[in-house]
C-alpha cells in the first residue's frame, strides 16, 4: 500500500471516530453513558458491599467486576453506535455507498470507544480508591494494561455482535446494544465467581474471554478461580471472536446488499 | 506461412480486444438481463419480482432518465447500478468495471443523491460534508477546500453551522447534492431528487443539476416520476413498468412512439360536416358537443391550416382555436395504463 493510500485508509477510519465524537459531544445525554450510569452503578454496588460488611478482598472482587462491566459497556456501545447512528438517521446507505471497508468502520468506532471507556475507568478507579479504599493500580501498570486491553477486545467483539444483529434484523435489534453486555455480566461472574453458577453456565462462561480477564486481574487480589493460562485463553478467545465476527460482519453486509436491507433501513 | 499465421493472429486478437475495450468504455453504465426479487416473511415465502430482465446502456456524459410509476422498480435498478444492492441475475458494468465484483473500486468513482435526503441529524452542514469527505479519503486541506467550494456552489454558507435536522427540506436536498460531489464522481445517481420539494425549490435543484453536469460532464442517471423533470434534464429516457423497460428514447421519440396525437379544440358557430372531418388527413378521432369540436390529430401544427379551412366551409364560423400538444405526461399515462402486449404493438 502506497503512503497516499495508507493516508486515505487512515482518514477513512478516522471518519468514524469523528462521527461518534461529534454526536457524543453534541448530545448531553451521551454524558449519562460515561458519567451517570457507570457512577450510579458503581456506587450502588459499592455501598451494598459496605452494608454487607464484606472484607476488603471481596469488596475488591466486586468492584473489579463492576468497573470491568462499565468499561465494556461504554466501549461496545461506541462500536454499535457506528451503525445505530446511521440507522436512526436513516443515512445508512450513504455510509455504504462510500468506498469504506467494514474493518475501517469497526476500528474507527472502537478507537473512540477505547478513549471514552478509558475515561470511565480512570473516573471509577479514582472513586474506588477515594470512597472504598480499593487501589485499582496495585497490580502494576503491566497487568492493568493487559486487563484493559482484554476488556477493550471483549467490547469490540460485543459491539460487532450488535452490528451484525442490526444488519440482520434492523430496528428490532438495536436493543441488543444494551442487553448483550448485561447478559454477559450474568454469565461471566461480575459479582460472583463463575463456579457458583448452575450447569451449564460455568461451561458457557469459559467460552467468554471476559471470564479469563476478570480471573487474571482478581488473581492479584488473592482470588484463584482455578483457571489455567488465563491470559492465553482470554486473548486467544477474544482474538478469535474478533476475527470471526469481522468475517461474519463482512458476510452479513454482503447479505444486506443482496436482500436490500441497506436500502430498507435507510427509508 | 507459419510466420505469417503467428504474426497475424496476435494482431487480430489485439484489434478485437481493443475494439471490445472501446465499445465497453464508451458506456458509462451497461446492464444486461438484470433480475431482482425481494423475499420477505419468516420462510421467505412472500416475494416480489422488482426487476424482470432489465437491459440498459448509458453513454458517458449522458443524462439518462428512468421514468415510471411508483413501484415500477426505479429505485431498485438505481440501487443495483450504484452497488448498494446485488442483482439475482444479470451483468452490470460501471465505468468498465464489473458491478458485482469491483464494488469497492466503483464506489470511489460514483455517488448518489436520493429524494428525502437523510444524513446524520446532529451533524452540521459543514460536519456532514467533512464526514463524507473523510469517507472518500480526502485529507486535510484538500478536504477543507473541497467542502468550502461545495458550500459556495450550493449556497450553503449561511447554513454551514446548522445541524441537519434543523434545515429546511430544500436545504437538505442542496446538502445532498453537495455531498454527492465530494468525490468528483464520474457517474452520479439521482433517485427522485426533487420529490417532496416545493415547485420553486425543485426548479432550482434541476437548474443546479444541469449546471453541475455542464460544468463537470459526468454521466447522470436520474429516476423520477416527474415528466417535466425528465423532459427538462434528460437526453434519453427509459420507461420502466413492473420491472421491465418498455422503451427507451428521447422525449420527442417517445411522444411520437405512443401516437396519442395533439389535441385541437375548436369553438364554432354553425354546423360541422362530421363525415368530411372523419376523412380528413391526420385526424385520429374527434368529438363534437355544444359548439365545441375536439379533434385528435397526428401533428397539430401541420394539420391546423387544412382543418380550419375544412371546418370554415359553408356558414360555419370558427370562434376560437386551441392547440394542445402531446407532452411527456400524456406519454407517461399511456405507458402506465397499457399492458405489455399493447406496448409491444406500439413500439
Amino acid at each position: 500500500m502506497s503512503s497516499s493510500n495508507l493516508q486515505k485508509a487512515l482518514i477513512q477510519t478516522w471518519a468514524f471516530v469523528f462521527k461518534n465524537w461529534i454526536i457524543a459531544k453534541r448530545n448531553v445525554f451521551s454524558l449519562f453513558e460515561i458519567l451517570f450510569w457507570p457512577v450510579v452503578g458503581f456506587f450502588s454496588v459499592g455501598f451494598l458491599t459496605s452494608f454487607l460488611e464484606l472484607d476488603p478482598n471481596k469488596t475488591g472482587f466486586i468492584l473489579v467486576g463492576i468497573i470491568a462491566m462499565s468499561v465494556i459497556q461504554v466501549c461496545q456501545i461506541d462500536v454499535a453506535y457506528v451503525l445505530l447512528y446511521d440507522l436512526w438517521s436513516k443515512s445508512l446507505k450513504h455510509t455504504f455507498i462510500a468506498p469504506v471497508q467494514s474493518s475501517q468502520l469497526i476500528l474507527g468506532s472502537w478507537l473512540i470507544g477505547v478513549i471514552r471507556s478509558f475515561f470511565v475507568f480512570l473516573l471509577l478507579s479514582v472513586c474506588s480508591s477515594l470512597v472504598f479504599g480499593f487501589d485499582f493500580w496495585r497490580p502494576g501498570i503491566g497487568p492493568l494494561v493487559l486487563f484493559l486491553l482484554g476488556l477493550f477486545l471483549t467490547a469490540a467483539s460485543v459491539g460487532m455482535s450488535v452490528c451484525i444483529l442490526v444488519l440482520l434484523f434492523g430496528y428490532m435489534a438495536d436493543i441488543a446494544a444494551w442487553s448483550l453486555s448485561s447478559l454477559m455480566a450474568l454469565v461471566c461472574g461480575i459479582y460472583y465467581p463463575v463456579f457458583i453458577l448452575p450447569f451449564p453456565f460455568p461451561e458457557i462462561a469459559q467460552a467468554i474471554p471476559l471470564t479469563y480477564f476478570l480471573a487474571y486481574f482478581r488473581s492479584f487480589y488473592g482470588f484463584d478461580e482455578g483457571f489455567k493460562n488465563v491470559l492465553g485463553w482470554g486473548f486467544g478467545l477474544a482474538g478469535l471472536y474478533v476475527i470471526l465476527e469481522a468475517i461474519l460482519f463482512k458476510a452479513v453486509l454482503q447479505r444486506a446488499r443482496r436482500t436490500g436491507a441497506l436500502i430498507k433501513l435507510s427509508e | 506461412m507459419a510466420e505469417c499465421i503467428i504474426f497475424v493472429l496476435p494482431i487480430g486478437y489485439m484489434q478485437s480486444a481493443i475494439c471490445l475495450r472501446v465499445t465497453e468504455m464508451s458506456y458509462a453504465i451497461k446492464a444486461e438481463g438484470i433480475f431482482k426479487t425481494f423475499r420477505s416473511g419468516w420462510w421467505k415465502k412472500r416475494h416480489k419480482d422488482a426487476l424482470k430482465g432489465v437491459d440498459l446502456q448509458i453513454e458517458e456524459r449522458e443524462i439518462f432518465g428512468i421514468l415510471g410509476p411508483n413501484g415500477a422498480g426505479k429505485t431498485t435498478l438505481l440501487s443495483i447500478l450504484c452497488t448498494l444492492l446485488l442483482p439475482d441475475h444479470g451483468n452490470v458494468r460501471i465505468l468498465g468495471m464489473d458491478g458485482l465484483h469491483d464494488g469497492h473500486e466503483i464506489r470511489k468513482r460514483v455517488n448518489v443523491v436520493s429524494g428525502n435526503a437523510n444524513f446524520l441529524w446532529s451533524l452540521t452542514v459543514k460536519e456532514n460534508l467533512h464526514y463524507y469527505g473523510m469517507l472518500y479519503g480526502l485529507i486535510g486541506k484538500e478536504r477543507e477546500k473541497k467542502v468550502e467550494t461545495l458550500i459556495d456552489i450550493f449556497n450553503l454558507a449561511e447554513h454551514r453551522n446548522i445541524p441537519f435536522d434543523e434545515l429546511s427540506t430544500g436545504t437538505k436536498q442542496r446538502l445532498s447534492l453537495a455531498k454527492s460531489l465530494i468525490n468528483d464522481p464520474e457517474v452520479l445517481f439521482l433517485d427522485e431528487p426533487t420529490v417532496g420539494l416545493d415547485p420553486d425549490v425543485s426548479i432550482r435543484i434541476r437548474e443546479e443539476i444541469l449546471s453541475i453536469h455542464k460544468e463537470r460532464g459526468m454521466t447522470v442517471l436520474l429516476t423520477t416520476h416527474n415528466m417535466k423533470e425528465a423532459e427538462y434534464l434528460c437526453g434519453r429516457i427509459a420507461f420502466l413498468k413492473e420491472g421491465k423497460i418498455l422503451t427507451t428514447g428521447t422525449a420527442e421519440v417517445l411522444k411520437r412512439m405512443v401516437r396519442i396525437g395533439d389535441r385541437l379544440k375548436i369553438e364554432f358557430k354553425g354546423r360541422i360536416q362530421e363525415d368530411e372531418l372523419l376523412r380528413a388527413e391526420g385526424v385520429i378521432n374527434f368529438t363534437i358537443s355544444n359548439n365545441l369540436c375536439e379533434i385528435v390529430v397526428d401533428d397539430g401544427e401541420r394539420r391546423l391550416g387544412s382543418l380550419i379551412a375544412l371546418l370554415s366551409r359553408g356558414d360555419t364560423q370558427i370562434k376560437k382555436v386551441t392547440l394542445g400538444q402531446t407532452d411527456l405526461e400524456d406519454v407517461f399515462v399511456e405507458f402506465a395504463k397499457s399492458t405489455d402486449s399493447d406496448m409491444g404493438l406500439r413500439v
